[in-house]
């Protein structure tokens, strides 16, 4: 049909398709957040969709920036350590780490022995407490109500057990530069045992409920697939990238704590689709316990602080600290002048390069893919802004 | 590595299922269904919080000497307090007045508290305590403020610090000879309890405990709890030779069926038999907590215990006296100090070693040698000075290849590092080669490659800038 | 029964009466099965306080709360049509009440195409779901609406062909006379046929009353409450919680009536005749409001041109399968 002046005043979009005599369609320009219940947090996805299709999705972050990188330069050590455990809140203690490792390296502090088994300890069962509450978010977005409890149930057990350690079940404050602030109580080995060991017991009740679902594997399968040259450029790492065959992971790459010593394997997935991802990060819960098992086992004894100067102070340098946080991979630069406070600390978060590797793979996916995509991408939005 | 087997377990996983899925979760739910429920019914039951729970901060009014440390070191400095000088008579004639701080206020601003501890971690006199209280939610801002009378009504709900796991280390003076450390407990915190579970863990070759811990505290008289004596002698055992202890540190811990004299004797530590491992019912950490020692101790007064033999009080004055004057003291701390040291080795209290020079009081502080050789301005900080441009690098200089390149800009930002005179005597050695000693060292010492590759840097940038580090 | 005479009209009059009585209260307790059901699924209790014992008042003080609440209608909504959402949705299904047979003579109005009736009268409610997406000038409402137009639509096939077959089945559209004509329950025989069709059924029962895993249009987590997102108070409890707990409850009669034996004894066993039907008939839809609830917790929600695959390239043919197959049964057996 032609087109008359009235036409004229239409989207362009429309006016072409009018012209090449298709059923016009107009895009919408659709605000996913920043309060939406699927975004991890305040987290914005300007889509613009066709129908239930996107045509592009533009991840903007930065709602819940915080200023941390400068926050840090008027805080002397023990506090920054306080400050970021709140940057990947759920797994708070793999955020001090890198920063007391860096602080170490600076100073040239020896850690004894039972303080890096304690710290493996610990980091692991935040690990696990992470990828809980990532299989809990996953499977509420795409519908299923019931994993929720589940997973927080699981949780409770190992964040009584982390309560009794530092006293927080979130934000922790208990790594020092040269071990831990304190020794851990009667029973922890008890508690963690015993919420571990529950974890692993009811990984196959997750794995029929979901894994085995069928429509869960309509929902996942080939959808949102990250391909392994785009997660690489990217930088994409954690289990996000391992589930599309980035075969990295710190702990086994460049040891850090004991890493060496415990008997575990690195999981991965080939497909780089949301059931890899999701498969990957369910059996990497069951790693971490296996290695919270064998380091309870094994802690040595002795004291869980090593002989560190009463005001903690780096002498001048510049270092770089990778741990391999639940996410993927937290890189802290440090760089002293030394004083009691660092000149500046520059934050690699993991969730920051697995977030800008969104706007790719949402392209042409359906609105509810979009929803499982987001789902099965592990972020944190305190990781993201700092 | 992806293993193949769990490849193929993947594999399998996403092979589509024709509906039994489904039903296998079904049945999930019904499984879950029939089993009990883990609710807890708060406010009519409520979780049984561990004593470390961070709930509220606690402050005992009577031990707070004003020092302002938590105030200080808070990261949100929300605690508020204000204090004014007294002065009091003398305690006797032609004396000099005494000054007293009195506290007028002392608040915590819990809207803006961050429950991080530091404040508790901090204060010297023990006047702030952790509680596990939490209902404490208010309709007014303001009133989360509290204020020290509050905050003492707090301190009925502190709980003693729970007792430590097996393995711990309470940490002590150290002494020359041992590794180990011995047995006076640091504040209120009650000794570790032997267990034979400890027995159990394998000796670890490369745990060997290293260098004592914190700084030099006095023994203190020591709570008798039942086991305790067991527990002291049993870490007598450590002071013989530190291989013997190191290379078990499990079996020292493991004493419950010897009497507390026999260990005071310092007895060599004992090897531990498969059957004495076995009676004592090693092999699962429940028994940790279970544990309960097989022995009757007879009920001590608390009363400090000698551990090593007896010097002769009138003997120890004198040589401290000597030390002091030798080492340049002022008579009358000299003489305190000997009197001091007499009266510990009359009451057979260990003694530390009294307070001479140490050489590096931090290990990063330069020695007395460096300090005397070193310059009179301090180093300067590493921001670059505002007149002059940043320099392209930032405050420190990353490779020699590159200073060679960026000389100006460095040597201009720290004009004065270049001209300190290296006391030392490896000035002359090149930056590289002092890489490459370090990260050698360091591989022989075992560290990881992080750490190695990060301290070789160190040492060869302060080797560049001429500044001097730990054990350069 | 005592020989009451009443007219038409006040015999109207009761049985109005007893339908807006029955029916809230069905959806009061049907929501607190829910609550508990799904609190114990899940290794939690609940509610526990509201009313004391178990919180058993728990949705009467959900409903009373909601009468309380400010009545909001956005600016750029059509008022017209955002007002009368809520009723087209809630109407019929009181509507659905009128055939559901209690007893042998217990039943509002035993009409003599009991099921046609049902059928015709659940779907209109799709028209008022639309209404709802499009007047709440609110796009992720719009979403839902289009979503939920699609989805109604294409599953009322399976209801109506499933219970096409029964019908051929039982011989009567009568809702009394298909319950009299199981014996034993069509669930079990014909062997393997009523099993299927109930699964048929079931699956479109479920995603007409947009119970996950069909529940697209209300996807909580992606759009809120879908096309209901802009209502608030009464509007929204009658319009979405209110009708989607007694469409529950009716389609769960129903299907105990169609697939259980309504209130016949579950077997055709002598001693079992002494319970009375009222009770059997409570038993078998409190069995099936137990299912439907139970499978809604357990998966996650089929994605919308799924859900339209999944009907239009498998439920229908399968039903219309099985309508040649229960045909050959009732020729030939």
């Amino acid at each position: 049909m032609g087109i008359t002046e009235q036409d004229a005043r239409l989207p362009e979009e429309v006016v072409k398709q009018l012209a090449e005599g298709r059923l016009a369609t107009e895009q919408m320009i659709l605000n996913v957040g920043p309060q939406h219940p699927a975004t991890h947090g305040v987290f914005r996805l300007l889509a613009t969709i066709d129908g239930e299709v996107l045509v592009d999705a533009e991840p903007i972050v930065g709602y819940m920036h915080r200023g941390y990188e400068k926050l840090v330069e008027q805080r002397d050590y023990r506090q920054i350590t306080n400050l970021v455990s709140r940057m990947d809140w759920l797994s708070g203690i793999n955020n001090e780490l890198p920063l007391a490792l860096a602080i170490e390296t600076l100073m040239e502090l020896d850690v004894p022995p039972r303080a890096q088994w304690l710290r493996v300890i610990l980091a692991e069962m935040n690990r696990i407490l992470n990828h809980l509450m990532f299989f809990q978010s996953f499977s509420a977005e795409l519908g299923a109500i019931t994993p929720t409890f589940y997973a927080f149930r699981e949780r409770e057990d190992i964040q009584y057990a982390m309560e009794m350690v530092t006293g927080g079940r979130m934000h922790f404050g208990f790594f020092r530069p040269g071990g831990l602030k304190e020794d851990v109580p009667r029973g922890f080995y008890d508690q963690a045992l015993k919420g571990v060991r529950q974890v692993i017991a009811r990984l196959p009740d997750y794995e029929d409920l979901l894994i085995g679902n069928e429509i869960f594997k309509q929902r996942t399968i080939n959808v949102g697939v990250l391909s392994k040259e785009s997660a690489y450029q990217y930088g994409v790492t954690g289990p996000i990238g391992r589930g599309s065959d980035v075969d990295m992971d710190v702990r086994r790459d460049e040891p850090y704590l004991v890493y060496d010593q415990f008997d575990w394997e690195v999981q991965s997935a080939s497909h780089g689709d949301c059931f890899d991802r999701f498969w990957v990060l369910l059996h990497e819960v069951v790693e971490s316990a296996k290695i919270v098992e064998q380091a309870i086992e094994g802690v040595p004894s002795g004291p869980v602080l090593g002989k560190v100067p009463r005001v903690i102070q780096a002498p001048e340098g510049e270092v770089y600290i990778r741990c391999e946080n639940p996410l993927g991979e937290l890189g802290m630069y440090l760089v002293s002048d030394g004083d009691r406070r660092p000149y500046r600390i520059k934050i690699r978060t993991p969730s920051y390069s697995n977030v800008s590797a969104l706007r790719e793979i949402l392209r042409g996916t359906l609105v509810a893919d979009m929803i499982a995509i987001l789902g099965s991408f592990f972020f944190v939005l305190g990781d993201v802004d700092r | 590595m992806v293993m193949t087997d769990q490849k193929q377990r993947l594999e399998e996983a996403r092979k589509p299922g024709f509906g039994f899925g489904l039903l296998k979760g079904m049945a999930v739910l019904l499984k879950h269904l029939f089993k009990r429920t883990t609710t807890i019914q708060y406010p009519d039951e409520k979780q049984d919080l561990s004593p470390r729970t961070r709930g509220v901060i606690a402050l005992k009014e009577e031990n707070c000497t004003v020092c302002m440390l938590c105030a200080r070191e808070c990261p949100d400095w929300c605690i508020y307090i204000d204090s004014h000088k007294e002065t009091l008579p003398p305690k006797r004639e032609g004396g000099r007045q005494r000054k007293r701080n009195v506290l007028d206020r002392f608040a915590i601003d819990y809207a803006l508290c961050m429950y991080c501890g530091i404040c508790v971690e901090v204060c010297p006199y023990d006047a702030l305590f952790w509680s596990r209280e939490f209902e404490y939610a208010e309709y007014d801002i303001r009133e989360l403020t509290h204020e020290k009378e509050r905050l003492s009504d707090w301190m009925e709900s502190v709980l003693p610090p729970p007792p430590l796991e097996i393995g711990a280390d309470v940490p002590d003076e150290p002494t020359p000879a041992a590794a180990q450390t011995t047995t006076a407990a640091a504040g209120a915190r009650p000794a570790t309890q032997t267990s034979s579970a400890t027995a159990a863990r394998p000796a670890q070759a490369a745990a060997a405990p290293k260098a004592p811990t914190a700084a030099p505290t006095p023994a203190r008289p020591k709570e008798s709890e039942p086991g305790v004596a067991a527990e002291r002698g049993a870490v007598a055992k450590a002071e013989s030779p530190p291989e013997a202890s190191a290379a078990q540190p499990a079996p020292v811990d493991q004493a419950p069926a010897t009497t507390p004299v026999e260990e005071r004797e310092g007895a060599p530590p004992k090897e531990v038999t498969e059957e004495a491992a076995k009676e004592a019912g090693i092999g699962d950490v429940q028994a940790a907590t279970t544990q309960v020692p097989n022995v009757e101790v007879p009920h001590e007064a608390p009363r400090p215990v000698a551990l090593e033999p007896v010097e002769d009080p009138e003997a120890v004055y004198q040589q401290v006296l000597d030390d002091q004057r030798r080492k340049g003291s002022s008579p009358q701390v000299a003489e305190a100090r000997a009197k001091v040291a007499r009266v510990k080795a009359e009451r057979g209290i260990r003694r530390g070693p009294t307070p001479v020079e140490v050489d590096k009081p931090v290990p990063s502080a330069p020695t007395k040698a460096e300090q005397a050789g070193a310059p009179v301005e301090p180093t300067p900080s590493g921001a670059p000075k505002a007149e002059e441009p940043a320099p392209e690098q930032g405050p420190v200089a990353a490779r020699p290849e590159e200073a060679a390149a960026a000389p100006q800009e460095a040597g201009a930002a720290h004009p004065e590092t270049t001209e300190v005179s290296p006391s030392s005597g490896e000035g002359a050695e090149d930056p590289e080669a002092i890489y490459e000693r370090v990260l050698a060292e360091e591989r022989a010492k075992g560290s990881s490659e992080p750490v190695a590759t990060a301290r070789a840097k160190a040492a060869r940038m302060r080797a560049m800038k001429g500044t001097k580090g730990p054990g350069s | 029964m005592p020989d009451i005479n009443l007219t038409d009209w006040q015999i109207l009059l009761v049985k109005l009466a007893i339908i807006l009585t029955v029916v809230p209260i069905g959806a009061l307790a049907g929501g607190y099965v829910l609550h508990k059901e799904m609190a114990h699924m899940q290794h939690r209790l609940g509610p526990m306080y509201a009313g004391g014992f178990h919180g058993w008042a728990q949705t009467l003080a959900d409903g009373i709360k909601f009468i309380y609440k400010e009545d909001i209608i956005p600016a750029a909504a059509d008022k017209r049509v955002f007002t009368l959402a809520p009723a087209i949705v809630f109407a019929p299904v009181l509507m659905l009440y009128l055939v559901i047979p209690i007893d042998r003579s217990l039943i509002i109005e035993d009409l003599d195409v009991g099921l046609f009736y049902l059928i015709a009268i659940g779907s209109v409610g799709v028209i008022g779901v639309l209404m709802a997406g499009w007047s709440s000038a609110n796009k992720y409402a719009l979403i839902g609406g289009l979503r939920a137009a699609a989805q109604l639509i294409a599953y009322e096939l399976p209801i109506v062909l499933a219970s096409a077959a029964i019908a051929m089945l039982a011989g009567t559209l009568s809702v009394v006379g298909i319950v009299e004509a199981q014996d034993w329950p069509f669930l079990v025989w014909p062997p393997g046929i009523g099993l299927a069709l109930f699964v048929v059924f079931l699956a479109g029962a479920m995603a007409e009353m947009s119970l996950p895993p069909f529940d697209m249009p209300v996807a909580e987590s992606e759009l809120i409450t879908g096309p209901f997102t802009e209502y608030s108070g009464m509007r929204f409890i009658f319009g979405f919680f209110f009708a989607e707990m007694a469409h529950m409850i009716a389609f769960a009669a129903i299907g105990a009536t169609l697939f259980l034996g309504g209130y016949k004894p579950i077997v055709p066993w002598e001693p079992l005749e002494n319970i009375p039907g009222v009770v059997w008939f409570f038993v078998k839809t409190a069995f099936m409001v137990f299912l439907l609830l139970w499978i809604r917790f357990t998966f996650p929600r089929l994605r919308e041109d799924q859900l339209q695959k999944f009907a239009w390239k498998f439920l229908i043919p399968v039903s219309l399968a099985l309508i040649l197959v229960t045909g050959g049964w009732v020729l030939y057996a």
